[in-house]
């Protein structure tokens, strides 16, 4: 089921109180955060997070398509390395 | 195997009893595998390709050389490869995955980090892998140009500048 409109996104308070002190600080630093089941909102664009995945700090760059997904989806806690064959990477 | 060869597929088994094999494509869009024929194997054989349809993991092709379920059966695990150099060119600031690989980091003060391990996308952008003696579990780099500045693919290093708390 899904979760009631009126209580609004779930959020850790602890990752908000983070997220505003990078802000204001203004410097570039990955916040780690812990809290894989946090809701992503729009305060969070442009940041960078390094969300726990049971083993280390995997880096998620927030962009405005990510918002109202949890932080846990960028973060998977199983490595599957795969081929590389013709698979690109983009610097953007 | 040459370094300069690249693992696109494999083939995973006989289809039906007429020839036809189980094909496992490892290439970003699996029909692209068609274009790169003809697929080298290990000890140097040469296939030409033809896909006849698609199945639950993988695709049916034939391959020229194999015609019975038997030599489809005996062919079962075969890593099918192309020269690196008939991939097509790539646009600015965009990287095959296995020129990335083994590239030696350094920090902007030309100090080792080590070397890519492996290049990741969990749905937030690409991420180098890099492993050295000073990463313990190896660190997750993001591919952006304000993170890695220099990707210098002919002498083989990458210059990064991690923001703090990266590493």
């Amino acid at each position: 089921m899904a979760r009631s409109v009126w209580k609004g996104p779930f959020v850790d308070a602890y990752v908000l109180k983070k997220a505003e002190a990078a802000r204001e600080s203004g410097r570039n630093e990955v916040i780690k955060i812990w809290s894989r089941r946090s809701t992503i909102l729009p305060q969070f664009v442009g940041l960078t997070f390094g969300v726990y995945n049971g083993q280390k700090h995997v880096p998620v760059q927030i962009t405005e398509d990510m918002i109202g997904q949890k932080f846990g989806e960028y973060s998977p806690t199983r490595t599957y390395y795969g081929h590389g064959a013709d698979k690109k990477a983009k610097r953007k | 195997m040459d370094v300069s060869m690249i693992c696109v597929g494999a083939i995973a088994g006989a289809y039906g009893v007429k020839g036809e094999v189980r094909l496992k494509s490892y290439t970003s869009t699996a029909e692209d595998i068609a274009n790169y024929a003809p697929l080298v194997t290990e000890d140097g054989q040469s296939y030409d390709l033809v896909l006849t349809g698609r199945i639950k993991n993988g695709l049916t092709a034939r391959l020229s050389g194999i015609v019975t379920k038997e030599q489809a059966d005996t062919a079962k695990g075969t890593k099918l490869y192309v020269p690196r150099d008939r991939l097509p060119e790539t646009d600015d600031d965009e990287y095959y995955y296995q020129d990335l690989i083994g590239l030696t980091v350094k920090d902007t003060g030309g100090t080792e980090l080590g070397k890519v391990h492996a290049v990741l996308n969990h749905g937030a952008g690409d991420l180098l892998e890099v492993r050295g003696p000073n990463l313990k579990s190896g660190a997750l780099i993001p591919f952006t140009q304000e993170i890695v500045p220099t990707v210098d693919i002919e002498n083989g290093i990458i210059i990064t500048d991690p923001p703090e708390g990266l590493l």
